[in-house]
């Protein structure tokens, strides 16, 4: 699993890349840290790259899109393959994020 | 047809890499396509990470048994551990109609190895937790 963060014009973009499991959850929060320092701008979770999510993954994401309600920031999801949009449906995730296609 | 495949893990998180290569190897027999592959490996990795985080006390080393039973139409994983006895089945649901203020951080894990599988079911007997998943395939 990889995480580059990309700073550009106010917004912050996370490029996830592998697999988002148990296994990796803590470095993988960890390295997200900043957005959630951030929250008050646009946080963009590139998923492109992503290949499956668990709980642990979901988890960070919900802690990442709490922080922007509380700071004023917006957070989106963008493109997301379709096994993992099953786990977002399936969550009742797709209610709580922005998710866009590229 | 019928096969079986079994994994033995430590109460490790680190272990859950091994899961992936584990449920390819039962897809491959099993003819699951992608879709159902990446669910049930989440639907196990879930119940697994469970057993992991809670079963052992803390500084304790465990085992965790993964048993897959391919028969026919149906597929069975049997987790088994000899840790606390603790029922999974019995946690509240999840209310994934919350907002984002009011969601509560966690607690999707079994909720995702219900809405995965056809049938779950827990037994504590002769000092094992065994949870039963059913998946008809």
């Amino acid at each position: 699993m990889e995480v580059k963060i990309i700073e550009k014009d106010n917004v912050l973009t996370a490029q996830l890349t592998g697999r988002l499991d148990t296994a990796v959850s803590q470095e993988v929060s960890a390295a997200l840290q900043p957005l959630v320092d951030q929250a008050d701008k646009t946080l963009v979770l590139d998923c492109k790259e992503l290949s499956y999510i668990s709980s642990s993954g979901l988890r960070i994401f919900l802690t990442i899109r709490k922080a922007a309600a509380a700071k004023g920031g917006k957070v989106i999801i963008r493109d997301i393959n379709n096994e993992i949009r099953q786990v977002f449906m399936m969550t009742g995730f797709l209610n709580l994020f922005e998710i866009q296609e590229s | 047809m019928s096969a079986s495949f079994h994994l033995s893990l430590r109460n490790d998180v680190q272990q859950i890499l091994l899961l992936e290569e584990f449920m390819e190897r039962v897809a491959t027999a099993a003819g699951l396509d992608p879709a159902m592959t990446m669910s049930l490996n989440l639907a196990l990795e879930e119940a697994v990470t469970n057993v992991i985080m809670y079963a052992y006390p803390k500084g304790t080393e465990g085992p965790v048994d993964i048993d897959a039973t391919l028969d026919g139409g149906e597929l069975c994983f049997v987790l088994s551990d000899s840790g606390t006895p603790f029922d999974p089945t019995a946690a509240p649901e999840a209310d994934i109609s919350l907002g984002v203020e009011e969601r509560p951080i966690g607690g999707l894990g079994i909720f995702l190895v219900r809405k995965i599988m056809d049938q779950v079911t827990y037994q504590y007997t002769g000092g094992r937790n065994t949870l039963k998943m059913l998946k008809k395939i």
